[in-house]
């Protein structure tokens, strides 16, 4: 909406400079007031008129679109150890994704694909395919602090949760708008309380925080490196903390990525999962 | 000396009373005998059961692991623990455990692997032999997997089968592999059943990334040491490290043990009284019918304390003549019980019960209580039963006794 | 006429008559006494197995056995429990919808036993239920609320109210992921119920494991009295027979419990069988001395010519009538011991201090006796026949009395 607006109010339009301008011109006449109602709609000042469960849907959309397409890298410390992989990823909607690594040479090729509820990893090695049980689903994804459930609920947020706001304004130098979401009676999450902090400038999330049943904090995900990608501005780096094991960390950084462009349900099916 | 052949010369004048009585308490004796070996042998074979198919007497860990199971808490250097180990001739096999998935066809479970060494295992504890189907694995690392029983079932998996291991290794790496089952294990219970996925430490190694070091190591002496000299012992032997007994890892077994050892001391006591009631009960009527010979003696002079005394000499002599006997045959039967046991497989059958194979043979264990006790109560009650009526009979007129019988 | 000899003849000799029939009778008394109390432990521990868990038979689908898996269902369970239920020995009728997973909690996973149950009739049938030791046991219009071992919830670090995600595969092999929240804690003592099993109500089982409504895993059938089982077995299976459900007897979906019982009984038996070894030692003892001691009796006899026959008749008949009086008094005593301990019972807490687990079954430290009048019988007859054996035995010794000798 925000692009549409931009445009008009520029007169951007390959028609012909005398055309663009007349065009332009009429548009301020007409438009104005309506774009100053929109803009001041689009730009609250207090932020009041987009609503929590507005800042939650765009949060949720984060890195998603109709589909999507990238490369990432992740790199997961441990007590014991220290990894990084390379990783291709690609999503439709919301239930669908296929995540490949690309590197270290030696796990080339593993990938995982989610189509709904069921996850199944394909493994180059041994050159089988394995779907996880569901007790599996509470195990570390490719080593990291992300569980597999974390897979299958990222695109449910909204479903499980009715977020409220409960702070808005300066925080460590920036204006924030915090919200707090409570699972809903019947949602399959374990979390008591997620509180999810977004800029309110541009509604990025800057951390989002998981209490346990006890509101006690349990993990804590900062996002950082706000830059442009494929048109949208995105925190291009997710840093997922344990809060039990503080030194521990897995850090994801995209590289590239791309959004809505066409993806054939191919794409997701278990034959591509092994190529 | 004199004494001696006094009395022997006064027990044999009626043969047949003697014959009788000495018959009595052997008799009695060779039964408490045998049964004391019988019941101590069931004991102790139940916790052979117990120990020796996979839990073993005790386990070394290193400090902590049993509660998190945590894949870096190893046993450092287990090969000089088993060195160590094996020059006090204690058995033991060394394990290392890991958490991941086995999945057959689009069938897949979560399994607890135990990377373990096949000769070890083979020499230390029956598991190995405990298979439904196929062998355990084979020395050389040749990527076998042995399953426990409900494992196999939920992966549909028979002999033979390729099975896909996927884990997360030591270095944070997802580490797969295909392993093919060389054996299916009967039931051990719950847990292992559910999850065990057995191969060998060498392939763990692989697949883990863990090049050295184990979790666990397991004893079983088979019942030649005692669980308190063992827990003396290894913690000495093996410094820096966590030992449990088998007490300890199994209360539940444990309390059920004891449960049974308790009851079977009652019986015990029970055997033993009925077993001293009828030897008392023999020696009285004898002694009763003597009462007229002891009036004799009373009215020819004799001292009623010389009577008493004469009377308990023969009644010693006469019981360490039986128990000679009983001992001689008791121990001979308590032996060839010990040797080849009672089958009972024909009522009640080869079960496992919580992980204790419960062997249908049952096995005598001779020992020197089993042969001391019954000997030393069968002198006290014979004894003690001459004693009452011999004193009875010296206090009395003698005219009195001589009318008795 | 020689009853009332044999009858006089044994009271003559007070003390000898009175030390063997005591003899028998101990023997008696404790035999009876000791496999009463393990019957009584015996059933007591089936008892509450069969309420816990599927009843003394046990309705499934016949793969279920081989391998438990949540889509291998019965159908039609209510028109099956109608009938069942109107079967006069049965008590009541059980419906379960058994399936694995894992309970989620903030603070772990933990691999679980699922039962769907139904809250009515577990109150009033499962120890579980009694043994609820926090918040309550679950009410017929429960939804997402399940109760769970004590050791469970330290192991996921909850308590009552807090919430618990059930993940599990469903009857078309989908995964599902179900919230519920704590309403209960129960503990039965045993590690592996307390940290392994968990209930929920039937309905919520049935949206959990995507069942039918008149579907489930397995139908169990509670008996009045245990010995009916072939019977009431063999009613249901001609019932069902054109349906495809297995009619199976609790030996063999709890075979451990069986195994138990089975060793426990056998070895009961071999310790009664050394112990009547002993007494009839003893006995034998008594009746030799006493044929010993009454030689110059029986020469007299002899002498006087009474049939050497009549003499054994007699002496047969002493031997019969010793052996009913230590019957009588064994087994009356006995069974006076063992049915008093059948109504007040014992309690054995002092040789188990933390309770006692038999093969996952948590056993009560109060112990009730159970006595079954075939154990009079058959103990009584072995008894009886022995003695008898045994005189007959001895009674050859008297053809051997050589009459001058003995009148010396």
């Amino acid at each position: 909406m925000n692009d549409d607006i931009r445009k008009i109010f520029s007169g951007k339009r390959k028609v012909g400079s005398k055309h663009v301008h007349s065009f332009g011109r009429r548009a301020i006449l007409i438009f104005l007031p309506l774009a100053i109602f929109l803009l001041l709609g689009a730009h609250p000042v207090r932020g009041e008129t987009l609503t929590a469960d507005d800042i939650l849907n765009k949060v949720d959309d984060l890195y998603r679109g109709t589909s999507s397409y990238g490369m990432m890298t992740m790199e997961v410390v441990t007590a014991h150890w220290k990894r990084t992989l390379s990783l291709e990823f690609w999503s439709k909607g919301k239930d669908k994704s296929l995540i490949r690594i690309l590197s270290p040479l030696k796990e080339k090729g593993t990938a995982t694909l989610r189509a709904g509820n069921e996850i199944w990893n394909y493994l180059p090695k041994v050159n089988r395919v394995i779907k996880l049980p569901s007790s599996m689903m509470s195990a570390s994804w490719m080593g990291s602090h992300f569980t597999n459930d974390d897979l299958v609920k990222e695109s449910r947020f909204a479903d499980d949760y009715n977020c409220r706001i409960t702070f808005q304004g300066p925080r460590k130098g920036e204006n924030v708008i915090e919200l707090s979401c409570i699972p809903r009676p019947d949602a399959p999450v374990v979390w008591g309380k997620v509180e999810i902090v977004v800029r309110q400038s541009d509604y990025l999330p800057i951390v989002i925080n998981y209490y346990d049943e006890g509101l006690r904090p349990a993990r804590s995900m900062t996002f950082s490196k706000f830059a442009k990608m494929s048109g949208r501005t995105l925190p291009a780096v997710l840093t997922l903390v344990p809060v039990d094991k503080p030194r521990e960390k897995t850090v994801v950084v995209y590289d590239k990525i791309t959004f809505d462009l066409s993806l054939n349900n191919e794409v997701f099916s278990i034959r591509n999962l092994q190529k | 000396m004199g004494l001696l052949r006094v009395s022997w010369r006064n027990l044999w004048r009626n043969r047949r009373r003697t014959a009788i009585t000495m018959a009595a308490v052997a008799l009695n004796a060779i039964i408490l005998i045998t049964t004391y070996s019988l019941m101590d042998g069931m004991l102790r074979q139940t916790v052979l059961n117990a120990t020796e198919l996979v839990t073993g007497e005790a386990q070394i860990h290193s400090p902590g692991y049993l509660s998190d199971r945590s894949i870096y808490k190893t046993l450092e250097n287990p090969q000089a623990i088993l060195q160590t180990l094996r020059e006090q001739s204690i058995s033991a096999a060394p394990r290392a455990y890991g958490y991941g998935l086995v999945s057959r066809g689009t069938k897949s479970a979560g399994a607890l692997f135990w990377g373990v060494d096949p000769e070890s295992e083979k020499a230390t504890f029956k598991l190995p032999a405990h298979l439904a189907e196929g062998s355990f694995l084979s020395p050389n690392p040749q990527k076998g997997i042995v399953l426990g029983k409900k494992l196999a079932r939920s992966l549909n998996a028979r002999l033979g089968a390729e099975i896909v291991l996927l884990v997360q290794a030591a270095d944070g790496s997802l580490g797969n592999e295909l392993f093919t089952v060389t054996g299916i294990l009967k039931s051990v219970g719950e847990g292992i059943d559910r999850n065990a996925a057995i191969i060998h430490l060498e392939d763990y190694r692989h697949l883990f990334v863990l090049p050295a070091g184990v979790h666990e190591i397991a004893v079983n002496t088979g019942g030649r040491v005692s669980l308190d000299k063992l827990s003396a012992i290894l913690p000495r032997l093996v410094p820096d490290s966590e030992v449990k007994t088998w007490r300890q890892l199994l209360p539940a077994l444990s309390d059920m043990l004891q449960l049974s050892g308790a009851s079977m001391s009652l019986f015990g006591a029970i055997f033993f009284a009925a077993a001293g009631l009828g030897v008392m009960n023999t020696m009285l009527m004898t002694t009763y019918e003597r009462s007229h010979e002891f009036g004799l003696l009373k009215a020819l002079g004799t001292s009623p304390w010389r009577i008493v005394r004469d009377v308990a000499f023969e009644a010693w002599l006469m019981a360490a003549v039986s128990t000679v006997f009983a001992v001689i045959l008791g121990v001979a039967a308590t032996l060839a019980l010990q040797e080849y046991g009672l089958d009972t497989s024909a009522l009640a059958g080869e079960t496992t019960i919580a992980g204790v194979v419960f062997d249908p043979v049952w096995r005598a264990a001779l020992s020197i209580e089993a042969v001391a006790a019954p000997v030393v109560i069968m002198w006290i009650v014979c004894v003690l039963a001459a004693l009452y009526p011999a004193a009875m009979s010296a206090r009395l007129d003698p005219v009195k006794s001589m009318h008795r019988v | 006429m020689i009853f009332r000899v044999a009858w006089r003849s044994i009271w003559r000799n007070r003390r000898r008559t009175l030390i063997t029939a005591a003899s028998i009778a101990l023997g008696l008394i404790i035999a009876i006494f000791f496999i009463a109390m393990a019957e009584g432990v015996y059933e007591q521990i089936v008892n509450d197995g069969v309420r816990m868990q599927a009843g003394h038979i046990t309705l499934e689908n016949p793969d279920y056995q081989m391998a438990p898996a949540i889509d291998l269902r019965i159908g039609d369970v209510e028109n099956i429990r109608k009938y069942i239920k109107k079967i006069e020995a049965v008590e009541e009728a059980k419906l379960l919808i058994w399936g694995q997973g894992v309970a989620n909690s903030g603070a772990g996973a933990v691999g679980v036993s699922i039962m769907g149950v139904e809250p009515a009739v577990e109150i009033k049938n499962s120890p579980l239920a009694r043994d609820i030791v926090a918040g309550s046991y679950l009410a017929e219009d429960d939804d997402r609320k399940v109760v769970l071992g004590e050791h469970l919830a330290k192991e996921l670090k909850i308590g009552l109210g807090n919430k618990i995600v059930i993940t599990t595969n469903n009857a078309r092999g989908e995964l599902v992921e179900e919230l519920c929240r704590v309403k209960g804690i129960f503990r039965t003592g045993s590690d592996e119920i307390d940290g392994y099993f968990i209930q929920i109500p039937l309905n919520f089982a049935r949206k959990v494991f995507g069942l039918q409504a008149d579907e489930a895993t397995q139908l169990g059938v509670i008996l009045k009295r245990p010995q009916d089982q072939p019977m009431v077995m063999e009613e249901i299976k001609s019932a069902l027979a054109n349906k495809n459900i297995e009619v199976l007897p609790w030996q063999q979906i709890l075979p451990e419990v069986a195994s138990y019982i089975r060793i426990d009984r056998v070895s009961n038996w071999v310790f009664q069988g050394l112990l009547f070894v002993i007494i009839l030692f003893t006995i034998l003892n008594t009746l030799l001395m006493s044929v010993m001691e009454r030689e110059r009796e029986f020469a007299v006899l002899l002498a006087l010519g009474t049939p050497v026959r009549k003499l054994k008749g007699q002496l047969f008949l002493e031997s019969v009538f010793i052996g009913c009086l230590g019957c009588f008094a064994g087994l009356t005593l006995g069974g006076l011991a063992a049915f008093v301990l059948q109504i007040r019972g014992l309690d054995l807490a002092f040789l188990m201090p933390e309770g006692v687990t038999i093969s996952g079954f948590a056993m009560s430290t109060t112990v009730h006796a159970l006595v079954t009048p075939p154990v009079f019988l058959w103990t009584g007859g072995i008894v009886l026949g022995a003695m008898l054996l045994l005189s007959l035995l001895i009674m050859r010794r008297i053809k051997k009395i050589g009459l001058a000798e003995t009148l010396r």
